[in-house]
């Protein structure tokens, strides 16, 4: 039984790679280099579409370098393609780890036709159907209720399902986060909630977002358990993911789940020199020093298998080559064109869209409106 | 008065068994039999429960389908539409109620973000069709805080459908509609009609298809246009018209997104003349698109200029709540304003 409301964060593996509890037995060699290796394609992901956005091929990208055990541990804690998420807008790792495409990802950032949002929202918003990853929105902790909606018709409807709700540690700040998880709460709603603590919103502190001592112990006050994880062992998150999941699928009500990340390269673009601006060289520096990559490469030398430059160089180039290949074949999909503008605006075409449409296509094609 | 519509009912075209039933029982009967016609149908909102809703529109609703299907929700229009988006998405059929229009401020975010957007944003992955039912309008001597007409919000807002009945027929039946349809559906329910408005409303099933408008009254002087709680009015004007040997043509939109241009167009086109009656504040009044509409497409048919009758630019008053309102006499006297162009 893990416990709720630690001081200190749940941890299984030390900053050096050592085991600090006993290793559970379903962490295998194999299991901790499956991991690793999703940690190492996630953050290869990060790395080619920042490239990408200085190529000014996508206008839009937010890093989450540094957050991979807490995103990988998520994905790899629930029933993918059964359970529901509604991710932030961080969320890639989480997204690509549960099996989204990594076509439909770049898709989504480029905005081509390959794009199954059809390029209309802004770049790194993804959604994906058939994983149950809802459509990501910017405006902060907007999917919070829904996710509450989300979880109650799952228990009404009997499907033993839950619904993971992510955010950021500045959306618990905003009423919708609290309006989500109070409805949660008073109705049992299996709905795991988890704070991808990277303690900064865009330039914001989390000691200026919240008097709280953090964001776990927020749960207390709506009547839920609340568990502070170290979000950079992705042992401790997937320790304690999967036995919460567990908890909130026996229908125990929701529950929080924070974990205490970092977020090491910049909110977006638009805040490309946050080490030089906002945050100082030694905070970064002291994080990065907390790379979750190299802290399951540390456990898997302390086990006796440790992951050779050569098999880590492979890893890198392997993705590196699917990243291009999809862009390739992004790239080659063409740009949606106008008409893309007024389909899914309602189930049908009212007749008001479909002359504005009308205007659009005589304008485009160069005939009579 | 002279009830003109179009799609007859769904089923059937046996004599149709009708009985008189007040706007809020009507609103009661369709919520009962869409949720006796369809599980996935579920009532939710601010005392909807056990007390029946502050209005009662709810009322009994709990008793006969239980807890699970009509319940309480905390007091927080943030997680009653949002709840009512993640429900949807889910596949659930949801209906919350906002106990006013004038308190759906917190729920402002989740229907402009989240109800209005899913299904464009995820290319047609996701999508909410769900129902906000919520009283608007003044005239129950309410103040500003129930008695505003907010229903311009949500028009200008691609994504969502907005309807606001003003019979009881019509409540059945668009609610109905809205309730099986594919969008998610403001549904204002103007509230001085409530139990003022009274008719003859069908035993038998039936919807009413959103964006169709109705005539209320046949003529061919000039075309009189207004939808929710101003019809009465509307049409007490067209009658006192009709005294002095001016038939005016009464047109109930019905629902303002879409909304039926056709109908309308087709009337000034004949009349020449279109006065626009609304209780919400004048600037940026649904109708100031009606009557943009009408110019652009009838200019040189005009007789007059398209003249609106609306409630003021002012935080809606308690006291002058009746001065406020576009009452009879003010909306006849913008039709003879328009008659003597």
């Amino acid at each position: 039984m893990i416990q709720p409301f630690t001081s200190d964060p749940l941890r299984w593996v030390a900053e050096d790679g050592q085991p600090i509890r006993e290793l559970p037995a379903r962490f295998t060699p194999d299991v901790l280099r499956g991991l690793h290796r999703d940690m190492v394609r996630a953050r290869e992901f990060d790395r080619k579409l920042v490239t990408l956005l200085r190529q000014g091929r996508t206008t839009f990208y937010a890093q989450s370098r540094g957050m991979e055990a807490t995103q990988v541990g998520l994905a790899r804690s629930i029933q993918v393609g059964h359970d529901w998420v509604w991710p932030y807008y961080r969320d890639h790792a989480l997204g690509l780890t549960m099996g989204v495409p990594l076509l439909d990802l770049v898709s989504q950032c480029l905005g081509t036709n390959s794009d199954p949002s059809r390029g209309r929202q802004m770049p790194h918003h993804f959604g994906a159907e058939r994983q149950n990853f809802v459509s990501i929105s910017s405006s902060i902790a907007s999917q919070v209720p829904p996710a509450a909606g989300n979880a109650l018709a799952q228990k009404y409807l009997g499907v033993g399902e839950i619904t993971v709700c992510t955010f950021g540690d500045g959306a618990t700040s905003e009423g919708d986060w609290h309006a989500g998880v109070n409805m949660a709460a008073v109705n049992g709603a299996p709905c795991l909630f988890v704070c991808e603590n990277n303690q900064w919103a865009i330039s914001t502190p989390l000691r200026a977002q919240t008097a709280s001592e953090t964001v776990h112990v927020k749960a207390r006050a709506y009547g839920m358990p609340g568990y502070l994880v170290d979000g950079n062992d992705i042992v401790a998150v997937m320790e304690v993911m999967s036995s919460v999941a567990e908890e909130v699928r026996q229908g125990n009500g929701p529950a929080l789940v924070e974990c205490l990340t970092y977020r090491v390269g910049s909110h977006s673009n638009a805040d490309a020199d946050a080490e030089k601006n906002y945050r100082t060289r030694e905070e970064v520096a002291l994080w990065t020093g907390r790379d979750p990559i190299a802290r399951v490469e540390g456990l898997l030398e302390h086990l006796g298998h440790p992951v050779s430059a050569e098999e880590r160089a492979d890893l890198i180039a392997a993705t590196h080559r699917e990243v291009d290949e999809a862009v390739r074949q992004a790239e080659a999909s063409g740009q949606p064109d106008w008409r893309i503008m007024f389909e899914d605006v309602y189930a049908d075409l009212p007749v008001h869209l479909r002359e504005q449409a009308a205007f659009l296509r005589a304008e485009q094609t160069g005939g009579q409106a | 008065m002279t009830v003109t519509e179009s799609r007859p009912a769904d089923q059937g075209s046996a004599a149709p068994a009708t009985r008189t039933l007040t706007l809020i029982q009507a609103v009661t009967e369709a919520l009962r039999e869409e949720l006796a016609r369809d599980e996935r149908v579920v009532v939710f909102g601010q005392d909807v429960g056990a007390r029946g809703g502050v209005f009662l529109a709810t009322a009994g609703l709990q008793a006969e389908f239980g807890e699970r299907r009509v319940f309480d929700t905390p007091l927080s229009e943030a997680s009653i539409v949002g709840v009512a988006v993640g429900m949807a998405v889910r596949g659930m059929r949801p209906v919350a109620e906002i106990q006013f229009a004038d308190y759906m401020g917190p729920g402002f975010d989740q229907i402009v973000s989240q109800a209005a957007k899913i299904r464009y944003r995820s290319g047609g992955q996701f999508t909410a069709p769900l129902v906000i039912r919520t009283p608007s309008g003044g005239g129950v001597k309410g103040g500003h805080h129930h008695s505003q007409s907010p229903e311009a919000y949500y028009a200008h807002t691609p994504g969502l459908k907005v309807v606001m009945p003003s019979t009881p027929y019509d409540a059945k039946g668009l609610l109905k509609a809205a309730i099986r349809g594919s969008d998610p559906v403001i549904y204002f329910e103007p509230k001085r009609l409530y139990r003022a408005s009274k008719g003859e409303v069908p035993t038998y099933d039936y919807t009413i298809e959103l964006g169709r408008g109705a005539v209320r009254r046949e003529g061919g002087d000039l075309t009189l246009i207004g939808y929710g709680g101003v019809m009465p009015d509307v049409e007490k004007a067209a009658q006192a018209l009709s005294g002095e040997g001016v038939e005016a043509e009464v047109i109930d939109l019905r629902s303002l997104v879409p909304w039926d241009r056709d109908l309308v167009l087709g009337s000034v086109e004949k009349t020449g003349r279109a006065v626009l009656v609304s209780e919400a504040p004048r600037t940026a009044n649904f109708m100031g698109e009606v009557a943009y509409v009408i110019q652009e497409a009838l200019f040189d048919r005009l007789l007059a200029p398209v003249s609106q009758v609306a409630g003021f630019d002012t935080p809606y008053p308690y006291v002058q709540d009746k001065v406020y309102l576009p009452g009879a006499n003010r909306i006849a006297a913008a039709c003879v304003k328009a008659l003597t162009y």
